[in-house]
C-alpha cells in the first residue's frame, strides 16, 4: 500500500465518522489489544519479536530462497514445545516434514497434518485454528508450487486472521515469499546455508539465523533489520 | 412402605415412545402373531373411533380409515423395561421387576420426613422425560401399592388400608371370568362387598380359587421383594420403514436417542464414556462405529456433534433399515482423561477437529509421527492412538537430547527421480524435474543397508550435494536409480 492509498483511507474514515458519528468503525470500536507472546526459546528471535510469536495473530516467516533455515526454525519451535510440554499443530502443505532425528518425547507434542496441496492446507488450517487446544500452529507452504499459492485469495488470509484473533493460538505461516496481507508480523529469513553447514551443530546454526522484520504488530512497514 | 410404578398400556407406550406425537392420533398396536394379528392396545382417539381390543387389523381399519397400525416390538419393550428399572434404581436401592411395566420399590431407609407425593412426582417427571406416562401407588404392602398404582391418577397414597381396599372395584383383584360373572349377578361389585361375604361362605360356593382371592384382598402380609440390580446397558434402537436414504432423518432420530440416553444416565449419575453406532443396511450389511468420548460427558450437544461430524462424511451403498445407538457409561469423577491428557483444554472439541481433519485428508495423513526401528530413511508411521495415549507426560529435558547436526531436511514424497552424471565416482551433474545443473560440492557417499536377512533387503548410497545455484540436496542411489530425496532448509 503506498502513502497515497493510506492517506485516502484516513480521509475516508474521517468523512464517515463526521457523517455517521454513531457508526462503529473498526479502528475505534476494536478494543486495544493486549498482546501475549509464545516464546520461541531463540533469544535473537524473541528479542526481535519483543517477547515471542504473537498469540491471536498471524506471523509470516518468508524465506525467498532455498537453504534459508525455515525447516530448521520449524524443528526449533517443535523442540520448544517438547521442552515446555505444549502441543504444536503442523499443517504441512506439501508433506515435506522429516520427523527423523527427533526424540519420541518431542514428536509426541506434534500434531502433524500432511497435506498435498496448498488448498488442502488452508482448509486444514481453518479447521485447526477453530480448535482452542493447540498453543502453536505452523502452516508450512514453503514447498508448495507458485501456481498453487497464486490461487489463494486475499480473503482467505483475512478469514484465518479473524479466526486467529478469537483464539489464543500463535499462528505461524512459512512461505516462499511475502504473501499474507493480514499477517501482523512478517519476518524474512536472510541466512543461506552452504554444504559446510551440514557438519555444524543445529544450536549454532539457529543462533546464526538472520531475520529481517518486514512488518511490525501495527502493520507498519518498518524495515527494521536484525542479525 | 412400598411404592409401585405402573406403566399402563406398556406395550403401546414402548412402541410409541420415540414418536410421542402419535399419542394424539388413532393408533392401534397389533400383537406380533404371524397370522391374523389382533389389536392389543390402542390410543384414546382410536378407542373413540370405535376400534376395540381383539379386532383384526382389517376390522380395525374398517372402523377407522385413518388408523395408524403399529406392530408390537419386543426389543423396544426390553429397552423400556431397562429404562424403568434404571429410573427406579435412582430412587431406591431395593427394587423388583414385578411384571412387564410394573416395578416395586421398597421405601425402607428413605428419610422419614420424605413427602411421598413429592418423591413420586420426581419419579413421574423423570419418566416423562423418557416419554413414559406412569402411575404410582404407595402403601404398606407391595400388593396394596400395586392396587394403588392401578387406581392412581397419577399418584395415590393408600394410608388407611381397610377403606381403600373396600372401595376398590372387584375387577382389580383380577378374578376368573365365571366367578366375576356370578358375583356381579349377586350385585357384588367392590372388594369390600366381596370380603363381607366371609371366607367360609366363599370357600363353600366358589372353591379354593376364590379363597385365594379372599386371602389376597384381606392379607396385610409383606412379601419379600425379588430384588434386582438393573444392568448398565444403555441402548436405543429404531427400525425405519421405509429405509432411510439421507442424513437428515437419521440425525433427527439420533438426536432423540442421545437425549434419551443422556437422561437415563443422568438418573444414575453416570456419563457417557463411549458411543456405539450400528446402521443395518438394506443390503444386509452393517456399518458399525465406536466413538470414544475423550472427556466423558452427558452433554447432548457434545455427544451429538461427535456423531454428526462423522456421519456427514459417511456414504453407504444401500439405504439404512435400522439404527442402534448404545452408550457405555463411565463416571465423571476418577475418570482418567486420555486424549492428549491434561495438555488439552477441551478434549471433546479436539476429537471433533480430529474427525473433521480425518474426513478431509484421511486417517493416514493426520496424527502424531512415530519413528520405526529401522535405518531405512523416512520410516515412520502416523499414530492416532499415540495422541490418545501420550508417550511422555513430562516435558522433555533439553540436556538429555543429543545435539543435532546440520540444517533440517525437507523430504520429497515420493522422491524425485533424477539422472546423475558421475565424475571421479562423485555426482557431477544433476538432471531432475525440479533441479538441473552442475553440482558444485559433494559430501558422501553414506552407505546404508538393512533387512539383509530377508526379502526386504535394501541398500542405498546417499550424497549431500550443493548445486551450482546453491541448493543443498540429498541424493540417493538405490538399485542403480537416482532420486532427489530432499532439500536442506
Amino acid at each position: 500500500m503506498n502513502s497515497d492509498d493510506a492517506s485516502g483511507i484516513i480521509e475516508l474514515r474521517r468523512i464517515l465518522s463526521e457523517r455517521f458519528p454513531h457508526a462503529r468503525t473498526w479502528s475505534r470500536s476494536a478494543p486495544a489489544k493486549t498482546h501475549s507472546f509464545w516464546p520461541t526459546g531463540l533469544p535473537r528471535l524473541d528479542s526481535l519479536l519483543q517477547g515471542g510469536l504473537g498469540r491471536s495473530a498471524i506471523t509470516e516467516v518468508a524465506s525467498p530462497g532455498s537453504g534459508m533455515g525455515g525447516a530448521l526454525l520449524l524443528r526449533a519451535l517443535l523442540r520448544q514445545c517438547g521442552h515446555t510440554g505444549r502441543l504444536m499443530g503442523l499443517i504441512d502443505g506439501s508433506d515435506s516434514f522429516d520427523p527423523g532425528g527427533l526424540e519420541d518425547s518431542v514428536l509426541s507434542r506434534l500434531f502433524w497434518v500432511r497435506c498435498k496441496t496448498a488448498e488442502e492446507a488452508l482448509k486444514a488450517a481453518d479447521i485447526l485454528l477453530r480448535d482452542r487446544n493447540l498453543s502453536l500452529i505452523v502452516l508450512d507452504l514453503k514447498m508448495n508450487p507458485a501456481a498453487q499459492l497464486g490461487k489463494i485469495s486475499g480473503a482467505t488470509w483475512y478469514r484465518l486472521q479473524r479466526i486467529a484473533r478469537q483464539s489464543a493460538t500463535a499462528f505461524v505461516a512459512l512461505t516462499p515469499q511475502p504473501m499474507i496481507a493480514s499477517a501482523e508480523t512478517r519476518l524474512i529469513l536472510e541466512s543461506r546455508f552452504t554444504l559446510d553447514a551440514l557438519t555444524e551443530d543445529q544450536t549454532q546454526l539457529l543462533a546464526e539465523l538472520k531475520f529481517e522484520m518486514a512488518r511490525s504488530v501495527a502493520g507498519e512497514e518498518s524495515q527494521e533489520a536484525a542479525g | 412402605m412400598f411404592a409401585v410404578i405402573y406403566i399402563p398400556d406398556f406395550e403401546l407406550q414402548a412402541a410409541l415412545r420415540l414418536e410421542p406425537e402419535l399419542h394424539s392420533l388413532p393408533v392401534a398396536l397389533l400383537d406380533d402373531a404371524p397370522v391374523k394379528a389382533a389389536v392389543l392396545q390402542l390410543t384414546g382417539p382410536a378407542r373413540e373411533a370405535g376400534v376395540c381390543r381383539g379386532q383384526t387389523s382389517t376390522q380395525a381399519m374398517a372402523r377407522c380409515s385413518d388408523l395408524v397400525l403399529k406392530t408390537r416390538s419386543r426389543a423396544r419393550e426390553e429397552t423400556v423395561t431397562a429404562m424403568l428399572l434404571q429410573c427406579a434404581y435412582g430412587f431406591s436401592p431395593t427394587i423388583e421387576a414385578t411384571a412387564q411395566g410394573v416395578c416395586t420399590l421398597d421405601l425402607m431407609g428413605l428419610p422419614a420426613a420424605l413427602d411421598p407425593q413429592n418423591w413420586a412426582k420426581n419419579i413421574l417427571d423423570a419418566l416423562e422425560q423418557l416419554q413414559l406416562q406412569a402411575q404410582i401407588g404407595v402403601a404398606e404392602t407391595p400388593h396394596l401399592a400395586w392396587l394403588g398404582a392401578k387406581q392412581a391418577r397419577p399418584f395415590l397414597l393408600a394410608q388407611d388400608a381397610e377403606p381403600f381396599v373396600a372401595a376398590l372395584p372387584l375387577e382389580f383383584l383380577e378374578p376368573a371370568a365365571d366367578i366375576l360373572e356370578i358375583l356381579e349377578m349377586w350385585g357384588i361389585r367392590t372388594v369390600g362387598a366381596f370380603l363381607a361375604l366371609g371366607k367360609e361362605n366363599i370357600a363353600q360356593r366358589f372353591g379354593p380359587e376364590a379363597v385365594d382371592l379372599f386371602d389376597l384382598a384381606s392379607s396385610r402380609r409383606v412379601r419379600p421383594l425379588n430384588r434386582v440390580v438393573p444392568a448398565e446397558i444403555f441402548e436405543e434402537a429404531m427400525e425405519f420403514e421405509p429405509p432411510v436414504e439421507s442424513l437428515q432423518p437419521l440425525l433427527f432420530v439420533l438426536r432423540r436417542f442421545v437425549e434419551q440416553l443422556a437422561r437415563r444416565l443422568e438418573l444414575l449419575y453416570l456419563v457417557v464414556a463411549d458411543l456405539q453406532l450400528r446402521l443395518d443396511l438394506a443390503s444386509g450389511e452393517a456399518y458399525e462405529r465406536q466413538f470414544v468420548i475423550p472427556a466423558p460427558t452427558r452433554d447432548v450437544e457434545t455427544l451429538f456433534r461427535a456423531l454428526q461430524t462423522h456421519l456427514e462424511n459417511v456414504r453407504t451403498d444401500s439405504p439404512i433399515c435400522s439404527l442402534r445407538l448404545g452408550a457405555r457409561p463411565g463416571r465423571a469423577a476418577n475418570y482418567q482423561f486420555v486424549l492428549f491428557n491434561a495438555a488439552l483444554r477441551d478434549p471433546a472439541q479436539f476429537h471433533q477437529t480430529l474427525a473433521r481433519l480425518t474426513a478431509l485428508l484421511g486417517s493416514h495423513r493426520v496424527g502424531t509421527p512415530r519413528l520405526v526401528e529401522t535405518h531405512r530413511p523416512d520410516s515412520f508411521r502416523m499414530d492416532l492412538e499415540g495422541i490418545t495415549t501420550p508417550r511422555d507426560q513430562e516435558p522433555c529435558a533439553a540436556q538429555n537430547q543429543e545435539p543435532s547436526i546440520g540444517p533440517a531436511l525437507r523430504r520429497f514424497r515420493p522422491p524425485l527421480p533424477a539422472t546423475v552424471e558421475m565424475r571421479a565416482e562423485k555426482p557431477a551433474l544433476l538432471r531432475s524435474p525440479a533441479f538441473t545443473g552442475p553440482i558444485a560440492a559433494v559430501r558422501g557417499p553414506w552407505r546404508l543397508s538393512g533387512h539383509w536377512w530377508d526379502r526386504e533387503a535394501w541398500t542405498r548410497d546417499e550424497w549431500d550435494v550443493q548445486t551450482h545455484h546453491g541448493e543443498l540436496l540429498r541424493l540417493a542411489r538405490q538399485e542403480e536409480e537416482w532420486f532427489v530425496d530432499g532439500i536442506f532448509d
